[in-house]
């Protein structure tokens, strides 16, 4: 049962949090390090008070799955690492185009590999939310999968979302040869970015990941995409401190401009064993449309704690839906702070 | 008469300035009473205000009024208060199923405490304790939450960092104000049955509106008047609620000796620097 891996078991028993559960769970908590993960079976029903308990003390409940008669409640310790709270809710979107990929990177937050089930976003799906989305308040569109340069119709996409709107596209880079470069010339320069991922200085950490000699192909897609004349941010997925240190250190040396750097810590979802294991509370959500719905964010984008509803469109009323949801998250927080009076 | 009183209040809030606004709209345009409002960030800003004669009247919490108080030999006097200032009390949080039952079980243990100028979250838990025979750093570590100084514990902030601290196992204990504990259940902001209450303390009271010294008895007189008037009134409820009161009442001035002697000596009467 459940996908996550966890670093101590707790069992409820007949206890709940007026029995002395608190405690047994506090003993487990403090055995393992931040971060960490404390798998707890019990009841359903001790669902709401963990969830009100975990607000209160910035734990998080990362993951909750049932095999009918015991429930798992996955919990962390502490907080991951902020994230940008002053980003506007719907000013960003993203559409998973699909979900199948031409590599099988052992830490994809969606599980995309050449066996995946491609779950492709329809053009017209995609035609119709580039065309509402500014209206709908959104300010720049994402790309993403899988591989979006698998989908034979990849220029019709990107040429109806950054017909509408500043488009980036995450790729892997290594597709940018024959047709795919002449469909390149197409798009225009100045509302297309590429973020082609290259996750470390050489080949090393990079093709341990994502496949041998992958990191050499997407260096070729860098320079292919430049050479066309495109904007390329480098996206880095590391793992660590030093991971992190090093990469900085190899962009400085290649004169690439500090916003034209992604550097992120991998999510302990999907394919990953390891990672930061992230809740919807920790994350202000950048709506996200795939062939299955709308999603809190892309990095949970096949995930049931990350789905928010199954109707796209109108695309105003799903980025409704994603605001209603944040506003629930936060409600916490903001009764919190109205139970206060004077004084 | 003046031709204008002038009254402090402490804004811990952003929502004090509309109360404000509508308290200094309900004197002028209603009462009749030519009130003017000074917005402090501080109680020691105000208290320092009031005896220097730059306000005619403070809202003060227990502490600031008692500051006042004792800094002017007793001539600054109480002049109103609200009824939800009656009978507060402290309580100590443990969490439920733990080995802590009574307050003797507090020996060798940590107790979480909130802004050492809140007298609901520190300065008499502290004091009541000492009497229960348990003395800070003698019988018992704390762990003080200075986290809003200067407001009191007005704003409930350190109180969160209390309960916190007792619900993630930081500390055995935590010492928290009546209404706060209240309000947190009510709302339903922490596991049910996860924290009970070990000892409640004695009785005392809250804020209490303070005359300077000087303040001629007809202006004092003219100010509770116009206050005791929106009492009832069912326009002005709004404002009412906002403050936190079903009605205002007169000055009762027997719930303040426990608070009274605990900051004398805890240091906390005297001006400090």
């Amino acid at each position: 049962m459940g996908s996550l891996r966890h670093a101590v078991e707790l069992r409820a028993g007949a206890k709940d949090f007026s029995t002395g559960l608190l405690n047994d769970l506090l003993a487990a908590l403090a055995s393992v390090a931040d971060g960490e993960l404390v798998a707890l079976h019990g009841p359903a029903v001790l669902g709401p008070d963990l969830d009100r308990w975990a607000r209160f003390t910035g734990n998080a409940i990362v993951e909750v799955t049932s095999d009918g008669e015991t429930t798992r409640f996955l919990v962390r310790r502490g907080a991951p690492r902020s994230y940008d709270e002053t980003l506007e809710v719907g000013s960003r979107l993203w559409l998973y185009s699909n979900f199948d990929c031409n590599l099988a990177c052992d830490y994809c937050c969606v599980r995309s590999s050449p066996r995946a089930e491609p779950r492709t976003l329809p053009l017209e799906d995609v035609r119709r939310a580039a065309s509402e989305a500014p209206g709908a308040g959104v300010r720049e569109m994402f790309v993403t999968g899988g591989e979006p340069f698998l989908r034979p119709d990849i220029g019709e996409l990107l040429l109806a979302c950054s017909g509408a709107l500043p488009t980036t596209v995450l790729t892997n880079g290594l597709l940018f040869g024959g047709k795919r470069r002449l469909l390149l010339r197409e798009l225009p320069r100045d509302r297309v970015v590429f973020q082609i991922s290259l996750d470390s200085p050489d080949p090393s950490l990079h093709d341990q990941h994502r496949g041998a000699g992958s990191w050499e192909k997407a260096r070729s897609g860098i320079a292919i995409a430049r050479e066309e004349g495109f904007r390329v941010r480098l996206a880095s997925t590391v793992a660590d401190a030093q991971a992190e240190e090093g990469f900085q250190a190899f962009v400085k040396r290649e004169g690439i401009p500090e916003e034209d750097c992604v550097l992120r810590r991998v999510a302990l979802r999907g394919f990953a064993e390891e990672g930061v294991a992230l809740s919807r509370a920790d994350l202000v959500p950048e709506v996200t449309l795939t062939s299955a719905g709308v999603y809190w964010h892309p990095v949970g984008a096949t995930d049931q704690d990350f789905f928010v509803t199954a109707t796209r469109f109108p695309l105003v009323d799903a980025i409704a839906a994603v605001r209603r949801a944040f506003a629930e998250e936060r409600r916490f927080a903001t009764s919190l702070a109205s139970v206060f009076r004077c004084a | 008469m003046l031709e204008t009183i002038t009254v402090g209040a402490v804004a811990y809030d952003p929502k004090v300035v509309g109360i404000w606004e509508g308290m200094r709209t309900y004197f002028r345009e209603e009462a009749r009473v030519p009130v003017e409002v000074v917005l402090y960030l501080s109680y020691e800003a105000q208290v320092a205000a009031l005896l220097a004669g730059k306000i005619d009247i403070a809202w003060n919490t227990n502490l600031a009024y008692l500051q006042a108080e004792h800094r002017s030999q007793g001539a600054c006097r109480p002049l109103a208060m609200r009824d939800t200032d009656l009978e507060w009390w402290t309580e100590i949080l443990v969490r439920s199923g733990g080995g802590i039952r009574r307050l003797a079980d507090l020996k060798g243990k940590r107790l979480a405490l909130g802004s050492r100028d809140s007298g609901h979250a520190a300065i008499l838990p502290v004091h009541f304790l000492a009497q229960e025979g348990l003395v800070e750093g003698r019988d018992y570590q704390s762990r003080r939450f200075d986290t809003d100084l200067g407001k009191h514990g007005d704003t409930g902030t350190s109180e969160v960092d209390v309960l916190r601290a007792v619900l993630n196992g930081e500390v055995d204990a935590g010492a928290v104000g009546s209404p706060f504990w209240a309000g947190v259940r009510s709302s339903q902001l922490v596991p049910a049955g996860a924290v009970e209450s070990i000892w409640s303390s004695p009785r005392y009271h809250h804020c209490m509106f303070t005359a300077r010294v000087g303040l001629p008895p007809e202006d004092a007189s003219r100010f509770t008047d116009a206050l005791f008037g929106m009492n009832g009134v069912p326009h002005l409820k709004p404002i009412l609620d906002a403050e936190g009161l079903q009605e205002w009442v007169r000055p009762r001035s027997e719930g303040y000796a426990s608070l009274r002697e605990a900051a004398l000596r805890q240091g906390l009467l005297a001006r400090s620097g």
